[in-house]
């Protein structure tokens, strides 16, 4: 039988050692984070297909509001603007012999928007200029319902006209006023 | 006595081999370590990105949401506006038939257009003439007409014709609005 060197168990504890560590340490430590990280690594994946999808929707959103904001823009404007009575006036003073504009002060909310009612009088020398001024009104600074009650009374060449409107804008309008109001 | 001409060497625990295993095993171990460190370090840079993607998909879903507000505010005011261009269209139609329907024989001087109705001032040769060219028509828009004469000083007569619809003139804009 051949003698076992110092060497020999030197080396052999060593090993056993050695395997020991390795043992313990792949159990207790290198599995469980391998195991950790295969799952992160997939869950990380799902999170960035998840993400770019989110990213697609958003530009595809944002691509559909500039859409719609291009396209309404006259509309969106109009419905920011304050109604001034004076600029009304000066806008369509043209078309009537005369044009009276007061606004009454009963705001009130209509679908979500502010409603003003406007008391108009006016001059005219035919019911086409009221025609034309219907078909003007649509095209607007203002988002303007022309109401009831319309009435025209016949003075020698002229007629003379009355009739309400109703003055549409954003709802922080009424805020704005009540604050006026106040 | 000596038994050998050279000196003895000094023995060491760290023979060649021994150094070579445990080089190896250095290096073994090295590998192992270095191989954890890495999946921590991974494992936490996953965790640091998987919170910053929570974070970003937080900060899309709100913008999507003010945008689809947005989006939803303009719709509602494109489709406010184009009631109410439609209505004026509809109320411009409303008021040239009216006067269309006037004949030349009578002349009128005062018109109201009321919710639900129409009241007419004016002046027409005869009854006749008003009962035929004037009446008949509002009859057949109107649910409910009601008529008062008066001698005027040339000897026409003053009419007021009074012609209420049971629904309201508005309701019906409204309806052809929708329809349109």
């Amino acid at each position: 039988m051949s003698k076992i060197t110092r060497q020999s168990i030197y080396i052999l504890i060593i090993s056993v050692f050695l395997f020991i560590f390795v043992l313990v340490f792949s159990f207790s430590s290198l599995i469980p984070e391998g195991k950790e990280y295969r799952k992160e690594k997939t869950q990380l994946l799902a999170q960035r297909q998840d993400l770019q999808r989110y990213q697609d929707f958003e530009a595809q959103t944002y691509d559909t509001l500039k859409k719609l904001q291009a396209n309404n823009r006259h509309i969106i404007a109009a419905f920011d603007k304050e109604f001034l009575p004076e600029r009304f006036v000066k806008k369509y003073k043209s078309s009537f012999n005369s044009l009276d504009v007061t606004k009454v002060q009963t705001l009130d909310l209509e679908e979500g928007f502010s409603v003003y009612d406007v008391k108009t009088s006016s001059q005219i020398s035919s019911p086409a200029v009221f025609y034309k001024f219907l078909d003007e009104i649509n095209k607007s600074d203002w988002i303007i319902a022309v109401n009831f009650p319309i009435e025209f009374v016949r003075d020698g060449e002229v007629l003379n006209s009355s009739f309400k409107m109703k003055v549409y804008s954003n709802s922080k309008d009424l805020n704005r006023s009540k604050l006026v109001k106040k | 006595m000596k038994y050998s001409y050279i000196k003895p060497r000094r023995k060491s625990m760290l023979t060649p081999e021994i150094k070579l295993v445990v080089t190896f095993f250095a290096m073994t171990l090295f590998m192992l370590i270095s191989t954890y460190v890495f999946l921590l370090i991974k494992n936490s840079q996953f965790q640091q990105e998987e919170i910053d993607i929570i974070e970003a998909k937080y900060n899309i879903e709100r913008n999507i949401k003010i945008m689809e507000i947005k989006i939803i505010y303009i719709e509602k005011q494109n489709a406010l506006s184009q009631k109410i261009f439609t209505k004026n269209s509809v109320l411009k139609d409303s008021i040239k038939n009216l006067f269309d329907l006037v004949p030349q024989r009578i002349t009128l001087s005062k018109a109201e257009l009321l919710k639900n109705g129409l009241v007419l001032y004016g002046i027409t040769p005869n009854k006749d003439v008003y009962n035929f060219m004037l009446h008949a028509p509002l009859r057949s828009i109107f649910h409910r007409t009601y008529s008062s004469f008066y001698p005027a000083k040339n000897g026409w007569l003053k009419f007021v014709s009074t012609n209420y619809m049971d629904n309201d003139i508005e309701k019906i804009m409204n309806e052809e609005t929708n329809d349109e």
